[in-house]
């Protein structure tokens, strides 16, 4: 009898160890097969040479690196990676902060434009895609017809990439009003009112009290912002494909290009990983400026 | 007096530059309404002459559209669900149980992330494809069914549950998982329904992985479809902007009903400012 006793409450004291794991097990099985085991074989591959079908033949160090680093095609998917994220991380954010502002005190009908501002968050990849696409037509487009202009907006190597920063800047202003909204209504009205009583007009207080202030979510957004234009790749996939003469081509569209039309891994795999240092680095850096430019209350 | 005049003159520049923020979608709603002669005319038009059906009826019916919404439905819907169980039960252990390695464990969770899914593509294209998973629904949303930020909202939503309920509910000699069906998630039906809604959006926009893992045109969601829609003859934007509008439709109206909830759900992975 107490043997039982014994033998069920030491199976008891077992489930009771491994209860929290058997909660923690779904979500880890789904991150340990699709995060964390194609992060480590990716790099793993990257200093191996994979043939076509994918199998693994033999190590070669870093040559698959030096391989691609020698293609002047990824090279220029470098540079262009780069022009983008310059062009269209700052932007969404200053334009999303302009609309913020405007937004800093309720009004009658602040909830339809608020709304208004919000809605590009709800807008897909694709759909914007081909939105833009008629816009952009450069004989039946509106943009031409409204500019008065014969701009090949999509045909021309100087400005496809520009107009793609154009769709990104577009889709991503609702997600960064959302953040900065919240921010500037989280500004403490007392001090408001006291720059208002000191003389600071409305476009000092904004800049030299409300900005200081909601900085964190700004450096937040930039982050953000960063890391997801450093990976961009469907516009491109859906309107250019690179082209025109690889104006368009970015490090991950170079990826796809090379792994599912090419069947070239050894290219793929290298520049997966090199796409994932260059944001590495990009949110190294904005953490490097965060020490000088954010301030926490 | 004068400060209502400037009142209203604000709202109405607000209101403005709102339609200025949303007007590629009145453009693309206006276009689907146009005739082909409007559309290809090298006039300037923003509004249609009359409105014009013909664009809806060939988007819906030489087009399988409908069959591609129904693929994304059943995408979104089912990863989104399977999503609410692996972040509540992740959420549950990090909040309520004690256990050796806890912190690692999250941390290591909280890792993925930083891990660019794009990065990981081509790696979890093989790891599908070897699993015999191309062309099927499960491939399409396997990747899609577990994400830290929603396991972080909840656990975060979690932590502000009273223990004290939890540990009388214990004295009482109530199991955790009775704890957890039974009371924990009917207290918590509000973030259950944010981390919903914005899983449900974001799979139901989410473009390359589909395309990646499908190459049959019935298996296709509506964001990869709608990029291959196929018209007869030339006229082929009136037709897609009637597409796009349709497919626009559902998510448009989920984000403005549930503003709120996907809101109060973004802000807490990120900063207080």
């Amino acid at each position: 009898m107490k043997q039982v006793s014994r033998g069920a409450r030491r199976k008891r004291s077992f489930f009771k160890r491994i209860e929290p794991f058997l909660y923690l097990s779904p979500a880890a099985i789904f991150f340990a097969v699709f995060i964390f085991y194609p992060f480590i074989k990716t790099i793993f591959n990257s200093f191996f040479l994979v043939n076509s079908k994918g199998e693994v033949r033999y190590f070669v160090g870093l040559e698959n690196y030096l391989h691609v680093l020698s293609d002047p095609s990824f090279i220029q998917s470098i540079k262009n990676t780069l022009v983008y994220v310059a062009m269209a991380s700052p932007l969404a954010i200053v334009i999303a902060l302009v609309l913020a502002m405007l937004c800093c005190n309720k009004t009658k009908t602040s909830s339809a434009y608020e709304t208004m501002f919000a809605v590009t968050m709800a807008m897909s990849l694709s759909v914007t895609a081909m939105i833009f696409n008629l816009m952009y037509n450069p004989t039946i487009g509106v943009l031409n017809h409204l500019l008065q202009k014969q701009i090949r907006w999509l045909g021309d190597p100087k400005i496809a990439m520009v107009a793609l920063s154009i769709i990104s800047v577009w889709m991503n202003i609702g997600y960064n009003f959302l953040f900065l909204l919240a921010a500037v209504r989280g500004v403490p009205k007392d001090v408001l009112e006291s720059a208002e009583v000191d003389g600071a007009g409305i476009l000092r207080r904004s800049v030299s009290v409300v900005l200081p202030l909601i900085s964190p979510t700004v450096f937040f957004l930039i982050c953000n912002s960063l890391a997801k234009n450093m990976m961009m790749s469907g516009l491109v996939l859906i309107l250019t494909e690179g082209g025109p003469r690889g104006s368009t081509q970015t490090m991950i569209s170079y990826m796809f290009q090379q792994t599912i039309n090419n069947q070239n891994y050894n290219d793929g795999y290298a520049a997966a990983i090199i796409a994932f240092i260059f944001t590495f680095i990009a949110l190294c850096l904005s953490f490097a400026f965060e020490k000088k430019g954010v301030h926490y209350q | 007096m004068k400060k209502k005049v400037w009142g209203i003159l604000y709202q109405v520049l607000c209101l403005g530059l709102g339609l200025l923020v949303i007007s590629p979608i009145l453009y693309a709603v206006s276009v689907s309404f146009m005739d082909p002669d409007q559309i290809l005319n090298t006039e300037l038009s923003l509004l249609p002459r009359r409105l014009h059906f013909d664009n809806y009826k060939i988007a819906l019916n030489s087009t399988p559209l409908l069959r591609y919404m129904l693929n994304s439905l059943i995408i979104a819907g089912v990863s989104s669900l399977v999503r609410l169980v692996t972040a509540s039960t992740a959420a549950f252990a990090f909040s309520f149980l004690h256990f050796k390695g806890k912190n690692v464990i999250f941390i290591l969770f909280m890792a993925t992330i930083m891990v660019p899914a794009d990065c990981l593509m081509v790696t979890n294209y093989q790891t599908v494809s070897q699993l015999g998973l191309i062309n099927t629904y499960l491939g399409m949303m396997i990747v899609f069914c577990a994400s830290a930020l929603n396991i972080l909202v909840m656990r975060q939503n979690f932590l502000s549950f009273s223990t004290e309920l939890y540990d009388a509910a214990a004295v009482d000699g109530c199991g955790n998982f009775r704890f957890f069906t039974r009371i924990l998630l009917p207290l918590n039906k509000p973030v259950l329904t944010t981390v919903f809604i914005s899983a449900f959006i974001g799979t139901w926009n989410t473009y390359l992985w589909p395309m990646l893992v499908t190459n049959k045109n019935e298996m296709r969601t509506v964001q990869v479809g709608i990029t291959m829609l196929n018209f007869p003859d030339g006229t082929v934007y009136g037709p897609i902007m009637a597409a796009a509008t349709i497919v626009l439709i559902p998510t448009i109206t989920v984000f403005i009903l549930f503003k709120k909830q996907i809101v109060s759900g973004m802000m807490v992975g990120s900063v207080k400012g």
